[in-house]
């Protein structure tokens, strides 16, 4: 600690801190532009003078300065106000000053520093910038001329986002912020630029001339997407989601987003909505009342009783899931699931088998503090971008070293200090056993009250780095070396995402990365972790809650099967599109035919349309509630605009159903909270109206396992075929929601199908040409796209579009065997 | 006191005659008005489009929040009011949102009969103001 004087206010504070930092905590206020809280000090705009006693001449800029003992600083005089004034009177040489149709106009830091400090003439004369503008981005709006250079662009897209669109170009006056070789931009589209500009040089294009600022209304709540659950502030004019704000002070995301989270709100307010129930009638959907649809669907499911089959989405909050299970208890039916593919078995069986419990142990800001990291599946960074970045800033503040387990490279493998383990398609798990077996065989487990250590051992001499390394083409060099790191390191974290997309093998790849978790002292220790984050915004809340087979109940693919057989009569699928994310089409398509079908969903999905009665649900900014993230985050949703036309959240459809039902609901989501904190372990004490905007993490920063069974997982035989297809997500998209909304759309469009290069040339395929691929007799096709980050016969799709009809193939394979060609 | 009386009086009946009276025949009969006069707003008009760059200032501003804006790209990717609208029944002529605007955009002429027959004509919308 340091003690130093700010306008003779005496202050003691980190030794690490900047002037600028002391003051704030402190609340002494010192103005500042090129400075951000999440990026290193930079020290480009001089607003932020001080003076300091010791260092008496000069002024210091305080945002670079770091406190020294006994330092004495003047914050304010008139000399220190004259000269923030001068650095005000340069930037205003040559902006432009076009503040009245400028969309930062409101709250923007130049405009604000002019007004503070009263610029009202200029002594310095000079030409305006005249520059050309980028206005054709989708996404991204550029205007240079009201750039004032304070780099935070650069830096964010560097230090946050690990890609690096914008550095400084030129020299002098002619200096400016540019992509390379000044082109259009071609990111990742996060918009982090975005939030960090301080003036309009970098907007939202979207969002270009619709309001102002000071017409919004700021709603907090939590991005509807992905595990993640970053906290996003909604701009709301005329009960429409204008924008998303920046907004730093919420969560545990420092206000930064993916793609999704920034620019995909607009289905929300799509006009495509649902806006009445509808029932089929005549073979035809047609509206109908609430009543008298809830009064059909009562009827229907009382009938069936225990034979009805339930299937959620995991982006119900957490009050809703539990009168959604409040419902199946009612009617007494254990046939209740979510996510299609069961591929959060990881969490419910693996987990639980070697730990005894069922979410990732440590929460993201330890991340950040880590030295080594494993990430499982190089689709980590698509699945939960904003996690990526969190990886991304551990590398670059804590010198991390990352290594990626993965069949294609992907982002993770561009960041610096990284290290792609490349193995064939669907051979994970033959990847972790080597790391396990290395660190026992090295002596580097920690092996304090491990039980199976021995059967562990035996299990893993098969699986010596050099056999695993000849078997899946990897190499073992790179194996041990990160095995060694994992076993080193202070700090370490192995990442695994799951999802739809990935539903082979989860409960393996769990159970083999605990295992590794456990021989590394990972799980539990306080710092480390294992993190397996789901793919929706809920998928942690639906495990707590136990949204999944009661004891004689069926899993969602059972509860298909079962249906496609004629076996189960009803099917109620909340906030799920089958038909278009689960593995096997032909068999959901057969399943949702045959059975009495009712859909709730915010649109006329392609499941919808098999539906007998359809009910028009409530999108995530139409709600409050709670939902937890993946590290375990309780986080509050709240509503920002009213639903359109009679369309009703899914927690007052349930309240509805359940007094149908003749049972009592929770009157809000708050006394549902109360009610499942009573009910789910770990949440107990959780009160609702006290969950405050960094959320509550049950369990505690670090969960400890209850147990520590250390369990022999066989690998699999890499397939052996020329042509192998990889399902998986894209970054721009979450679900197939995502397909709905503008901002996504906008930046990936279509469907595509991904080829190495090597293999676009074999197939003479150039992207853009049309391909087919051909599986057990089924064709797809689409537009090609050709990479350089696939190996040679790998090929990749993303799932959430319906047009490709992906899931006419993928039946849940780890890896498929294809026929691709040209058309 | 009779003497004062009838002094009072002749002042009265001195404004009496032709041409010492203040109240002028109206309509027949107007003042002239005065340079700073408030009247009927009036939207300049510029080349091929308003002046007004929809700014949001003016409704911002007024006290009476009767004017509306909304604002959108046109083709050639300016900013401009695709709605301006004044409701002059509740527009208080307080001249506020001249100040207001940046860009000289809106003015108040010296039109002040303004009475009509139903509410909805009072309402001024962007065509309108740019002619008024
Ligand atoms: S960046 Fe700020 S100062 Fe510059 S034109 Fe826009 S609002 Fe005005
Ligand atoms: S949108 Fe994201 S990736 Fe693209 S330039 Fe901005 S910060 Fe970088
Ligand atoms: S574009 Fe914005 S963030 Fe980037 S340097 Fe210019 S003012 Fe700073
Ligand atoms: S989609 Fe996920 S990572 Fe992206 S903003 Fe939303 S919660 Fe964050
Ligand atoms: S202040 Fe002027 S430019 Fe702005 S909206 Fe009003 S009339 Fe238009
Ligand atoms: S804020 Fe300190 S130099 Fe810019």
């Amino acid at each position: 600690m340091v003690n130093l004087t700010i306008d003779g206010k005496q202050i003691t504070t980190a030794k690490t801190s900047t002037i600028y930092e002391a003051a704030k905590e402190n609340g002494i206020y010192i103005p500042v532009l090129c400075y951000a809280k999440k990026l290193l000090p930079y020290g480009a705009c001089r607003i932020c003078l001080v003076e300091v006693e010791q260092m008496k001449g000069r002024l210091i800029p305080s945002c670079t300065t770091p406190v020294t003992e006994g330092m004495v600083v003047t914050t304010t005089s008139d000399e220190i106000n004259k000269v923030r004034k001068t650095v005000l009177e340069f930037l205003l040489v040559n902006h432009v000053v076009d503040c009245p149709v400028c969309d930062k106009g409101g709250e923007c830091d130049l405009q604000d520093l002019t007004y503070e400090y009263e610029v009202v003439t200029n002594r310095f004369q000079g030409e305006k910038f005249d520059l050309p503008t980028d206005e054709v981005n989708p996404l991204i709006e550029r205007n240079m001329n009201r750039c004032v250079l304070c780099g935070k662009c650069v830096r964010v897209c560097d230090e946050v986002v690990g890609y690096g669109s914008y550095s400084f170009i030129n020299r002098g006056f002619e200096t400016k912020i540019a992509t390379a070789f000044d082109r259009g931009l071609n990111c990742e589209f996060c918009g982090q630029c975005v939030s960090m500009c301080p003036v309009g040089a970098i907007l939202p294009r979207p969002f270009k001339f619709k309001a102002r600022p000071w017409q919004l209304k700021d709603v907090d709540t939590v991005c509807g997407y992905c595990g993640n659950g970053c906290t996003v502030t909604l701009g709301v004019k005329d009960n429409q989601v204008q924008t998303i704000r920046f907004n730093e002070d919420t969560g545990v995301n420092h206000g930064n987003l993916c793609v999704r989270g920034r620019f995909g709100y607009s289905y929300v307010n799509d006009a495509t909505r649902l806006t009445k129930p509808l029932i089929r009638k005549g073979g035809e959907l047609r509206e109908a009342s609430w009543d008298e649809a809830l009064v059909t669907i009562a009827e229907k499911f009382k009938a069936a009783g225990k034979d009805l089959g339930i299937i959620s989405g995991a982006r119900l909050t957490n009050e809703e899931l539990l009168l959604l299970k409040r419902i199946s208890s009612a009617l007494g039916t254990h046939h209740l699931d979510h996510s299609g593919g069961e591929c959060y078995q990881g969490l419910t069986a693996g987990l639980n088998e070697t730990m005894g419990i069922s979410a990732s142990t440590g929460t993201f800001p330890q991340v950040e503090k880590c030295n080594a990291i494993l990430a499982i599946r190089s689709d980590f960074y698509e699945t939960h971008p904003v996690f990526g970045m969190v990886i991304n800033q551990a590398i670059r503040l804590n010198d991390a070293q990352l290594s990626v387990i993965a069949d294609k490279r992907g982002k993770l493998s561009k960041l610096p200090n990284a290290r792609t383990l490349m193995h064939k398609p669907g051979c994970e798990i033959n990847m972790i056993n080597a790391l396990c077996q290395v660190i026992i065989a090295e002596g580097l487990a920690k092996t304090d009250d491990l039980q199976g250590l021995a059967e562990l051992t035996k299990a893993l001499a098969d699986y010596t780095p050099e056999t695993v390394a000849k078997m899946v083409g990897a190499d073992a060099e790179a194996i041990k070396k990160t095995a060694r790191e994992l076993a080193g390191a202070k700090n370490a974290a192995i990442v695994v995402a799951y999802g739809l997309p990935y539903t082979a093998h989860s409960k393996e790849i769990a159970i083999a990365a605990s295992n590794l978790a456990l021989l590394t002292g990972i799980a539990g220790r306080e710092g480390s972790g294992l993190y397996l984050c789901g793919e929706k915004a809920n998928s942690q809340g639906a495990i707590d809650l136990q949204i999944t087979p009661g004891p004689a109940g069926l899993g969602a693919q059972q509860m298909l099967n079962s249906a496609a057989e004629g076996r189960l009569p009803v099917l109620y699928l909340v906030g799920e599109d089958p038909v278009v994310t689960y593995p096997d089409q032909g068999l959901v398509k057969k399943a949702l035919e045959k059975s009495f079908l009712v859909v709730q969903d915010l649109f006329l999905t392609d499941s919808a349309k098999y539906a007998d009665v359809v009910l028009p649900a409530a999108s995530f900014t139409e709600k409050d509630g709670t939902f937890t993230n993946a590290e375990r985050r309780i986080q509050r949703l709240r509503a920002g605009i009213k639903s359109p036309g009679e369309a009703k959240s899914d927690f007052v459809v349930f309240q509805s159903l359940l007094n149908k039902l003749q049972k009592t609901a929770p009157a809000a989501p708050a006394a549902a909270f109360g009610e499942l904190t009573g009910e789910v372990a770990g949440y107990a004490g959780i009160v609702y109206e006290q969950i405050g905007p960094q959320g509550e993490v049950w369990g505690g920063e670090t969960l400890a396992p209850l147990k520590k069974v250390l369990i022999p997982v066989a690998g699999n035989e890499p397939l052996q075929a020329e042509y192998q297809l990889l399902v998986g997500s894209a970054l721009y998209h979450s679900g197939s929601v995502s397909t709905r909304s503008k901002g996504p759309m906008s930046v990936c469009p279509e469907p595509y199908i991904e080829l190495g290069r090597d293999d676009a040339v074999t197939l003479n395929v150039k992207t853009g040409d049309m391909i087919q691929l051909k599986a057990a007799g089924v064709t797809i096709q689409s537009k090609a796209k050709v990479d350089n980050r696939l190996p040679k016969g790998v090929i990749f799709a993303p799932y959430h579009f319906a047009g490709l009809g992906l899931n006419r193939i993928y039946t849940g394979q780890s890896v498929i065997a294809v026929e691709p060609s040209k058309l | 006191m009779f003497k004062e009386f009838a002094k009072g009086l002749s002042i009265t009946l001195k404004h009496l005659l032709p041409g010492h009276s203040t109240t002028v025949e109206y309509p027949k009969q107007r003042l002239e008005i005065a340079p700073r006069f408030r009247g009927l707003h009036r939207l300049v008009p510029a080349q091929d489009r308003e002046k007004c760059v929809a700014c949001y200032l003016c409704p911002t501003v007024c006290p009476a929040k009767c004017i509306t804006v909304e604002s959108e790209e046109n083709e050639k990717g300016e900013k401009y009011p695709r709605v301006y609208e004044i409701d002059l029944l509740r527009c208080i002529f307080c001249g506020y949102c001249v100040e207001a605007c940046p860009v000289e955009a809106i003015e108040m002429t010296s039109a002040y009969e303004l009475a009509n027959f139903k509410r909805g004509d009072f309402m001024y919308d962007k065509a309108r103001l740019l002619k008024s």
